[in-house]
C-alpha cells in the first residue's frame, strides 16, 4: 500500500509514518544545499537538476506536488515564487521519473488561475492549466493533528496533497510582518483549503500563526523544500516589501533546517523565529547541527531589511 | 448588451449527476451550486435535474440549520448565507428559515462577549462598540466577503419579512464594511492596515461591498466608485469584472461603454457571476431582487 493510499484511508494513523515528528531529534544532520543563482536565467534548470541529484531523491514512479507561493497579481514584484524556478523543478522531477503536479491555494485572492496567469505561470510552463490544482477548491478530507501545539485538533486538507508521495514547498524568501520570515514551513498555509476556511484562512491565525505552522509541519515533516531566494522580498513583507536580490536557491529535505539556513542568509537569527523553535527546538536549528553543502550561508548572507517591530529578530537571545 | 449564453452553457455542462456543481470538475460543492442556481433563475430557464439539485442541497444542511461547503465537511460555514440568498422554495421554506436563523446567530469572534472579556483581562481595554460582521468559519474573525453575503442574504429576508433584529444586523454589517475600507477607497479581504501600513484593495471585494452597500449614501462612496471603475478597466479576472459590474450597477455607476465578458471563466462561479452581471445589466440583479 502506498503512503497516499494509506493516508486517504486512515489519515490519523498514517501521519505517524512520516518520520520524525515535532521536537524529535533528526536521524542525522540534515543536508541543506545553498546554490548561487544570480538571475532567473536558463542556468537555474541545471542548478535545480544538480541540487536534486545531490539530495539523492528517489522519486521514480512517485507522485510529486510542487507547491509554490502565489499571493498577488503583480508579475513585476517579488511577491510570488518565480515561474521559471517552478518550471525548472517540474522538469527536473519529471526527468527523475516522477509524476508532477503544481498546486497552490492562495490566502487572500480567490482567482488562483487568474493570479497564476498574471504571475507568468501560463506563459512559462507549457500546459500549466492541466498541470495545476487549486488547493483552495480541491476535494478534502479531515486529518487529525497527532500532537498539536495550537488548539486545533484537526484540519480539512486537500486530496492532492494528502495523496502525494512528496510535497515540495517552493516559497519565496521573504520577510513577514507577523512571523518574521516566510519560508518553506509558512508556505504550507497554502495547502489549507479556502473553500472550507475562507480567504484568509483565519482559523490558522486564531489558533496562533506560529503554532499552526508547527502543526502543519508535524503533518508533513519531511516535505522537500526549494526556496526562491534569487530575488526575495524584505521590509514590509510578505506583500508590500521591496525586492531583495539574495542570489540563492536553498534546498533540502528538512524544512526546519532549510528555513533556519534561509534565516541566516537573510541575517535573521533563526532562534528568534517562534515557529522554528516550536517545531524543532533550539538544538535542531543550531548551525552546527545542519550539514551545509554548496555555499556557506555566511558567504551569501545579505541583510534583509526588517520593519521596526521586527528589529529584535537580528539579535541572538541571551 | 445581451446576456452571454456561453456562460450558461458552461454551467450546464459542468453539472454533476447528483444535481450539484463542482468548482471546476470533481465533486459538488455548495458555493458553485448556489451560483449556478442563481444564474438559472436570472435566465428564467428551468434548472436541469432540479429535483436532484434540491435534494443535494438539502443533504448538505446540518442539524444547526447551517450549510457545509460540501458533504465531506461537517461544519456549517459562510456558505449558509449563499443558501439564504436563494428563494425559500428552492430548498424548502422551513429549511430556508433555519438558514437565515443560522446567519443571524453568527458574528466574528472579535465581537463575542468571550473575546471582550479575555481582551479586558489581558489589556484592560473595554469594548469599543466596533460593528460586527460575519466570519468565513465559526470561531474566527469577521471578514469582508462573508459580511457582504450576510448583508445581502438578510436584506432579502428583510424584504420578505421585516424585523428589527434583521434590520439591526444589516446595519451592523454595513457599518463593519465601511470600517474596513482601505485608504484607496476600495476593499480587500478585510485588513485595511497592518502594523500601521495601509493595504491595497481588490476588485472582487470592492465590487462585493458596493453591492452590499446598495441603498446607502453615495457621497461617502464616491472614491470607491472611481476606484471600481479603474479596476473595471484593468480587468484582471472574470469574477472581478462581474462583482465590479454588479456593485457599480447597484449604484448606477457603471461607465458607459464598459467592456463586458472578455475574460476567461475558469470556474463555475466565474461563469455564473459573469452571467449574473450581464443579467443585472438587463435589469435583473439576483442579489437585490
Amino acid at each position: 500500500m502506498r503512503r497516499r493510499d494509506f493516508l486517504m484511508g486512515a489519515p490519523v494513523a498514517a501521519l505517524g509514518l512520516a518520520g520524525c515528528g515535532r521536537n524529535a531529534a533528526p536521524r542525522s544532520r540534515p543536508l541543506v544545499k545553498v546554490t548561487r543563482a544570480p538571475a532567473y536565467s536558463q542556468d537555474i534548470y541545471d542548478t535545480v537538476r544538480h541540487a536534486l541529484a545531490e539530495h539523492k531523491l528517489n522519486v521514480r514512479g512517485r507522485r510529486v506536488v510542487l507547491k509554490p507561493n502565489l499571493v498577488e497579481f503583480e508579475p513585476e514584484s517579488a511577491i510570488n515564487t518565480h515561474p521559471m524556478l517552478v518550471h525548472a523543478a517540474f522538469e527536473a522531477f519529471r526527468e527523475l521519473g516522477a509524476s508532477v503536479t503544481i498546486a497552490e491555494g492562495p490566502g487572500h485572492r480567490r482567482g488562483t488561475l487568474d493570479l497564476a496567469d498574471a504571475a507568468g505561470y501560463f506563459q512559462t510552463i507549457p500546459g500549466f492549466e492541466d498541470l495545476f490544482t487549486d488547493l483552495n477548491l480541491d476535494e478534502v478530507s479531515r486529518v487529525h493533528l497527532p500532537d498539536p501545539v495550537s488548539h486545533l485538533r484537526s484540519l480539512y486538507l486537500p486530496h492532492t496533497v494528502l495523496g502525494s508521495d512528496l510535497l515540495v514547498s517552493m516559497p519565496k524568501m521573504k520577510t513577514h510582518h507577523w512571523t518574521g520570515a516566510t519560508l518553506s514551513m509558512k508556505n504550507l498555509f497554502g495547502i489549507v483549503p479556502g473553500a472550507v476556511y475562507g480567504w484568509p484562512k483565519n482559523v490558522l491565525h486564531w489558533a496562533g500563526i506560529h503554532q499552526s505552522i508547527a502543526d502543519l509541519h508535524s503533518l508533513f515533516p519531511n516535505h522537500f523544500a526549494i526556496v526562491d531566494g534569487i530575488v526575495g522580498m524584505d521590509g514590509n513583507g510578505p506583500i508590500q516589501g521591496r525586492p531583495k536580490a539574495a542570489g540563492v536557491i536553498v534546498s533540502g529535505h528538512d524544512p526546519i533546517a532549510v528555513d533556519a539556513t534561509c534565516c541566516r542568509i537573510m541575517q535573521i537569527e533563526p532562534s528568534r523565529i517562534e515557529y522554528l523553535t516550536l517545531a524543532g527546538g533550539l538544538e535542531r536549528i543550531a548551525a552546527e547541527n545542519i550539514e551545509q553543502i554548496g555555499e556557506k550561508p555566511d558567504s551569501v548572507a545579505t541583510r534583509f531589511d526588517l520593519i521596526m517591530e521586527l528589529r529584535d529578530l537580528r539579535r541572538v537571545p541571551a | 448588451m445581451g446576456i452571454d449564453n456561453g456562460a450558461l452553457d458552461n454551467i450546464r455542462a459542468a453539472q454533476n449527476t447528483d444535481g450539484g456543481w463542482p468548482y471546476r470538475k470533481g465533486g459538488s460543492w455548495t458555493e458553485p451550486t448556489i451560483y449556478a442556481l442563481l444564474a438559472y433563475r436570472a435566465a428564467r430557464v428551468a434548472v436541469p435535474r432540479s429535483a436532484d439539485a434540491a435534494a443535494w442541497l438539502g443533504a448538505v444542511q446540518q442539524r444547526d440549520g447551517g450549510w457545509t461547503p460540501r458533504r465531506t465537511v461537517d461544519q456549517s460555514t459562510w456558505v449558509t448565507a449563499l443558501v439564504a440568498l436563494l428563494p425559500p422554495d428552492t430548498v424548502g421554506v422551513e429549511r430556508h428559515a433555519r438558514a437565515v436563523d443560522w446567519v443571524l446567530r453568527q458574528t466574528g469572534m472579535e465581537s463575542s462577549p468571550v473575546y471582550h472579556l479575555r481582551n479586558f483581562l489581558r489589556s484592560g481595554e473595554l469594548p469599543g462598540g466596533e460593528p460586527s460582521g460575519w466570519p468565513w468559519f465559526p470561531g474566527t474573525a469577521a471578514w469582508v466577503t462573508p459580511t457582504c453575503l450576510g448583508v445581502l442574504a438578510l436584506k432579502k429576508s428583510y424584504w420578505r419579512q421585516p424585523s428589527t433584529q434583521v434590520r439591526e444586523r444589516i446595519d451592523q454589517g454595513q457599518k463593519f464594511l465601511l470600517s474596513r475600507q482601505c485608504a484607496d477607497g476600495g476593499w480587500n479581504h478585510g485588513s485595511a492596515h497592518a502594523l500601521g501600513y495601509n493595504s491595497g484593495s481588490y476588485p472582487e471585494t470592492t465590487g462585493q461591498v458596493l453591492l452590499a452597500l446598495a441603498g446607502t449614501d453615495p457621497v461617502r462612496l464616491e472614491g470607491s466608485f472611481s476606484l471600481a471603475q479603474r479596476f473595471l478597466r484593468e480587468q484582471r479576472s472574470s469574477a472581478g469584472v462581474a462583482w465590479l459590474r454588479l456593485g457599480l450597477l447597484a449604484h448606477q455607476q457603471v461607465p458607459a461603454g464598459a467592456p463586458l465578458l472578455d475574460m476567461p471563466c475558469r470556474t463555475v462561479p466565474d461563469s455564473a457571476l459573469t452571467f449574473l452581471a450581464a443579467a443585472a445589466e438587463q435589469g435583473y440583479n439576483a442579489f437585490l431582487e
